[in-house]
């Protein structure tokens, strides 16, 4: 038996991408407020948390990008539009493939959205 | 807007009402936005910035909030024949998604951008050349003002600052979490207790402003202010190398009655035996803005109002009402603090 | 391949025969009459019960808002002390979100949600009931504290050090306690949702062809289950806290009054769209009916709700902007609340498109549609502004967020829903509200509350904090407050019309038409006056409005040509599908009326309601009553042993009646509610990690609980979970002898781990009053052997199972669930004791 039946793996291509954000986020955060509150135990310079964040956020955007194709794969690369309402297998994998390529969209913009505090501020305070 | 497009030979009597009104109106916002509290009469650089904002983000709000319901008025009310399906589908994705992600890519980097703007760090990196220690508690503020290689000086419920430096504020809280806000100057900082929270301002024009505790506290939360006045520097000098001095009505008459009745158990007077720490600093409490943090005017009536009553006054207050005394003995202190200047 | 047929069979049954069958079926799903009403468990009855409860609470709400209304009127007033003054605004914000917004939205969906699935009834009907009783108790509790004087006072997200100060007196521990209750039932109903939703949907509705109001139930329960442990495990810090000295948030001995802030917007800010994103979905409802066609943008709506969901995790520190926490951690957070704005605005624009595609018919429910659009948008747009973090630390914590915050729920949930029971309206109660009265009420509540809540937002920047008893009148704040209480009472007017209007007699009304608003979807196969069984017949969907798609399916369903149009056996059966493609997998028999659910609620509650007196000995006894009744509900209730193991449910198909493992819809409740559970724990350990980031030294040199005995423990419960494997796989293979012995076997490792996690702590003199750091520890240990103590009753829950022949190899559900939940129990046990064994020696 399975700890996650097979039909919840299928439905969890859904949320990929928003997971990807949502791991990516807290990876910047709680670096930077691990950094920040123990920077005086560690000696970095603030451009190492600068650094790590730009690091993180190119493996999170490729992997956005990639779950992305596999939806757009499964979309049927574009070739039938929406709404996909027919009562077929066929609609509902269309379906799946086209939310889910939206949601990649969405989360790939919020994941630039995190970085970009990264551009910006230069020290941990005040 | 039926005035301003009347028949064409009243047209020009019609439109100057409309200008008119235009003008009240826009004067009346202005007016509706001054004030000794307000964060839109700005006297500080941070609040400046912040108001532009605010004028800014209103101004495109405005816009899409008409553009918007714009839309749905026309679609529910005005269309006579349904669009295509694909024309309201690319709608969605134009007006739903790729105008909202652009506007707000260039809001969120302006608004980011104004963070270190706005809260310099280098004004904390060293020790600064006038720091401001100023601890919340129930229900009023303690202030201690910290300058290099001098002592430092004790107050409360006021605070001075020199106009044009920037000041650096170091924030605590004896008891619960108080929020240390002068709206005029710039936004505000929370006083958490077992943190010491750090905050810069600067003012840009002198004068006295209202500064409310902005975090719930407890029953007198909102009786519990202080004055913020801005001083031209020189002033600001003098002004504090007096307060660093005891007052000269300190060994006046009515130091006897203030001790016998053991007010210097909380209450400190410099120049004096009176030494307490739980309560404000009076040294120079006839000289401040108002009495009582913030809520009672200067005045002998309200020193009286405050040591009989000040349950009645301020709800949840730790001092004790004082109304077992005789009306002479409390007008006796009243007096003396009210001398201490 | 389906195995659904594409055209139905010849009906060959005679009228006489038919008539039989919805007589048994109306026999079945009879509700019951007298007093034993209050023992029913349908969805309609508890849902409108649970509906009529949440509304009251919302009046009582109202009434407090206006008491501080007129208040503020003036200033310097004295129309009620500061104190009741704080009362009444922490009541206020209390019960509108605990006691109104929460609890409407799961009312609503335990009402609508099984209609709209064409299903007979949710997968738990007595846990519903059980949340209901649960929620009324609780309610009641907190509201009525203030008639006492005592109701909490320090506002409704409880900052301490004010909440744990002797100030805050027992209202505090009422707060903690009573809203801890009501979690509780709410996380039930997010359960009970979760697999309504996924499990129980009718034949041939895949997961594209799912009403839109499901997509955004699923994610909201989803949501639930992320957003409210963080704050059961706050409320557990807090009350220990008050009621033990152990000093979480009390910075001399170490702790951290930031540390309930976290935990409470963790849960704060998903819990703003757990209660907006329900009360859209009626409108995703209702606006493709007046525009009279299928929603434009279905897989943009699924993308705004998915998407809403996961970044309005990302949002909680924005109600901490001005904590002095590092600049860069705002700036993270005040990226991600600009962020949730785009598919906020995808909702929206769908709306619109969907209307422009549309013929639009407008009528009361679309008039609240606008004017929850032109409300909500204004609060969204302030929230974009009050997200930009300079921007906030002027606006935070003044009447600029009053304002923001009201413009979001009022537009964003409260019209919405009033849209909700104008349009749902005949479908519960089968007539009609009035369209002048709803017009009346429209105007009056729209105007009243821009009247009300415009001006605020020139009051806050203008300086006026939010919370404050009174104002001095120099400060120019008189006429914007005397214009808001105005405003204030026209509103409460508009709110008092709609109360009338659905409280009004309608006897003499006539019923309304069937499907009045010319529907597409599947509720509105209710018949005017309705019957108790939801459906005449369990129909097969090919369509996402199937009212408009399928021509011949109302008359289908009301012939009882489809599914389970009999009930031959006597019992409450709905049908139970697969998630993506709504195959027919089990026909699932559910719970009739019962005591046990009202009984074992009241027990519960009576646990949470002596603790706040410490009536230790009562609360023992309270806990020890309310742990019978939910074992002999469950023992009663579930996993009983059918007569067959098939059965035919009409259209030539057989199911099977007694699924087990993932397939059963219990092991998905498990699954749920553990997964709601480890989040929970997450928060605790959260909470350690949270006070080594704080501090240099963590421990503050006291001694920890060494590394023996937390591995010691860990070892004996990874060994108790290894027997459990076995247990099952003996049970599996049929050797009862063999699941017997490895249980007993899996108990005593169970004690042995719990002893040995309990001793490590114990032996090393740790005391939880000293310092945070041996207070954390306590409390991840004690989480962690509550655990186990929970995992032996269910073990020897097993073993009586298998005496008395309830568990076999055939029929295992029990076993199955215990084995998933001691998945859990291992992933925490082994956390926990590694944790605290190890990680002190790493730093």
């Amino acid at each position: 038996m399975r700890l996650i039946p097979k039909e919840v793996e299928s439905l969890w291509t859904l949320f990929t991408a928003p997971t990807i954000w949502a791991v990516h986020f807290l990876v910047c955060y709680v670096g930077a407020a691990v950094f920040c509150a123990k920077r005086n135990a560690l000696g970095l310079d603030f451009i190492t948390v600068r650094s790590g964040i730009g690091i993180v956020t190119v493996i999170a955007l490729l992997a956005i990008l990639g779950s992305g194709w596999l939806a757009w794969r499964q979309w049927g690369f574009g070739t039938h539009e929406p709404p996909h309402d027919e009562p077929s297998h066929h609609d509902r994998n269309r379906f799946q493939g086209f939310a889910t390529l939206l949601l990649c969209a969405l989360s790939f913009v919020a994941v630039i959205f995190t970085a970009m505090p990264a551009a910006i501020i230069t020290e941990c305070n005040p | 807007m039926s005035i301003g497009v009347a028949s064409d030979a009243r047209g020009r009597r019609e439109r100057r009402p409309l200008k008119q009104l235009f003008l009240i109106a826009f004067a009346v916002l202005l007016s509706g936005c001054a004030g000794v509290q307000s964060a839109l009469d700005p006297a500080g650089t941070e609040a400046e910035a912040v108001a532009t904002l605010f004028w800014v983000m209103v101004a495109g709000g405005t816009l899409i909030w008409i553009a918007v319901m714009g839309g749905f008025y026309y679609a529910t009310r005005i269309k006579r024949e349904p669009h295509s399906e694909r024309a309201a589908g690319r709608l969605i994705l134009w007006g739903g998604a790729v105008f909202p992600v652009v506007v707000l890519t260039l809001l969120l980097a302006y608004g980011l951008s104004l963070m270190p703007k706005l809260r310099p760090w280098t004004a904390v990196a060293e020790e600064p050349a006038l720091r401001i220690e100023v601890t919340g508690e129930q229900f009023w503020w303690r202030v201690t003002y910290h300058r290099a290689g001098e002592d430092p000086v004790v107050a409360a419920n006021e605070i001075r600052l020199p106009v044009g430096e920037r000041v650096v504020f170091t924030l605590k809280s004896a008891d619960v979490v108080h929020s240390f806000w002068i709206p005029s100057l710039g936004g505000k900082m929370d006083m958490i207790p077992g943190r010491d929270n750090t905050l810069t301002l600067e003012a840009t024009r002198t004068g006295i402003y209202r500064s409310p505790c902005a975090e719930f506290c407890g029953s007198s939360h909102a009786l519990m202010v202080f004055s913020t006045v801005v001083m031209e520097p020189d002033a600001f000098d003098d002004w504090l190398a007096r307060e660093a001095r005891p007052s000269p009505g300190a060994k006046a008459d009515g130091l006897d009655a203030f001790l016998r009745n053991g007010c210097q158990a909380c209450h400190a007077i410099t120049g004096t035996e009176a030494n307490g720490v739980i309560g404000p600093d009076l040294s120079h409490v006839g000289s401040r803005d108002t009495l009582g943090a913030g809520i009672l005017q200067n005045e002998i009536d309200s020193y009286v109002a405050l040591i009989r009553r000040p349950d009645v006054i301020k709800p949840g207050i730790r001092m004790p009402g004082f109304h077992g005394l005789p009306d002479e003995e409390i007008e006796t202190i009243a007096r003396y603090l009210k001398g201490l200047e | 391949m389906s195995v659904l047929p594409d055209v139905l069979p010849e009906d060959t049954r005679s009228d006489g025969e038919r008539e039989a069958q919805a007589e048994r079926l109306r026999a079945v799903w009879k509700t019951p009459t007298g007093w034993r009403y209050w023992t029913a468990v349908n969805n309609t009855e508890v849902g409108v019960w649970y509906t009529g409860a949440a509304f009251l609470f919302m009046l009582f709400a109202g009434v407090l808002a206006l008491i501080v209304r007129v208040q503020l009127s003036v200033p310097d007033n004295d129309f009620v002390s500061a104190e009741f003054f704080n009362q009444a605004f922490t009541l206020h914000g209390t019960v509108m979100m605990f006691l109104f917004a929460v609890p409407i939205f799961e009312a609503v969906a335990v009402i609508i949600l099984p209609q709209m699935l064409g299903a007979r009834d949710l997968p738990f009907p007595r846990l519903s009931a059980f949340g209901f009783w649960s929620f009324i108790l609780g309610g009641v509790f907190v509201c009525g504290s203030i008639f006492f004087g005592a109701a909490p006072n320090s506002g409704w997200f409880m900052y301490p050090p004010l909440a744990t100060s002797e100030e805050a007196g027992i209202g505090a521990d009422i707060w903690l306690l009573g809203l801890s209750f009501i979690e509780v039932a709410s996380i039930a109903a997010a359960v009970e949702l979760i697999v309504g939703v996924l499990k129980c949907r009718p034949p041939g509705m895949k997961i594209n062809l799912m009403p839109l109001y499901a997509w955004y139930i699923l994610i909201v329960a989803g949501m639930i289950l992320f957003a409210f442990p963080p704050l059961i495990a706050g409320d557990i810090l807090f009350e220990m806290q008050r009621m033990f000295d152990w000093p979480f948030f009390e910075p001399e001995r170490g702790g951290d009054p930031l540390l309930w802030q976290h935990l409470f917007w963790i849960f704060g800010h998903p819990e703003v769209y757990i209660i907006f994103l329900p009360a859209i979905a009626l409108l995703a409802m209702i606006v493709p009916t007046f525009a009279q066609r299928p929603i434009v943008g279905y897989s943009w709506i699924v993308l705004a709700a998915v998407g809403t969901g996961f970044l309005s995790f990302g949002l909680w520190v924005h109600h901490m902007f001005t904590t002095g926490l590092p600049s860069i951690s705002l700036a993270f957070f005040s990226a991600a609340s600009e962020a949730v704005a785009i598919p906020t605005g995808v909702q929206i624009f769908v709306f619109i498109a969907t209307l422009l595609a549309g013929r639009v018919i407008f009528s009361v429910p679309m008039l609240f549609a606008a004017g929850a659009l032109a409300i909500f948008i204004i609060g969204g747009l302030t929230g974009v502004m009050v997200a930009l973090a300079p921007f906030d630390w002027q606006a935070h914590d003044t009447y600029f967020i009053v304002a923001h915050l009201h413009y979001v729920l009022i537009g964003g949930v409260m019209f919405p829903i009033i849209a909700g029971i104008y349009y749902f309206f005949p479908m519960i109660a089968f007539r009609k509200l009035s369209d002048r009265l709803g017009k009346i009420a429209f105007w009056l509540m729209f105007v009243g509350f821009n009247v009300a809540f415009f001006p605020m937002h020139l009051s806050g920047l203008r300086g006026m904090p939010r919370r404050i008893f009174t104002y001095p009148d120099e400060l120019g704040l008189n006429l914007l407050n005397l214009v808001s209480t105005v405003g204030a009472f026209i509103f409460a007017a508009g709110v008092l019309v709609i109360a009338y209007d659905m409280l009004r007699p309608k006897k003499k009304q006539p019923y309304a038409p069937r499907n009045p608003w010319n529907a597409g979807t599947l509720e509105w196969l209710t018949e005017m006056p309705g019957e108790d069984w939801g459906v005449r017949s369990v129909p097969i969907i090919r369509s996402r409005y199937p009212l408009w798609d399928q021509p011949t399916l109302m008359a289908d369903v009301d012939a009882g040509r489809y599914y389970l149009a009999d009930a031959e056996e006597g019992q409450r059966e709905t049908m139970v599908t697969s998630v993506l493609s709504a195959e027919p997998i089990q026909c699932l028999r559910v719970s009739g009326p019962a005591y046990v659910t009202i009984f074992s609620a009241f027990a519960l509650g009576g646990v949470f309601i002596f603790l706040t007196f410490h009536w230790w000995w009562l609360t023992l006894g309270s806990g020890i009553l309310a742990g019978g009744g939910i074992l002999y509900w469950l023992w009663t209730g579930t996993a009983i042993i059918p007569e067959k193991r098939e059965k035919d449910v009409g259209l030539g198909l057989k199911l099977p009646i007694y699924v087990s493992g993932p397939k059963s819809v219990g092991w998905w409740a498990m699954f749920i509610t553990m997964v709601g559970d480890g989040t929970a724990f997450g928060s605790l350990m959260f909470g350690y990690f949270f006070y080594w980031t704080i501090h240099d030294d963590f421990t503050n040199g006291l001694a920890g609980p060494g590394v023996l005995w937390p591995l010691v423990a860990a070892a004996c419960f990874a060994a108790a979970w290894a027997a459990m494997l076995l247990s099952r796989a003996a049970n599996g293979a049929d050797r009862p002898q063999g699941l017997r012995l490895w249980l007993c076997v899996s108990l005593v490792l169970t004690v042995a781990g719990s002893c040995a996690g309990l001793y490590g702590p114990y032996a090393h003199g740790m005391d939880p009053t000293a310092h945070v750091y041996p207070a954390i520890v306590w409390i991840v240990i004690l989480w962690t052997v509550c655990h186990g103590a929970i995992g032996l009753v269910m073990q020897a829950y097993c073993l009586a199972g298998s005496f008395a022949g309830r568990l076999t190899a055939e029929y295992d559900i029990d076993i199955h669930n215990v084995v998933l939940y001691w998945h859990f129990m291992l992933v925490t046990a082994l956390a926990t004791f590694l944790v605290v064994g190890l990680f002190p020696l790493a730093v």
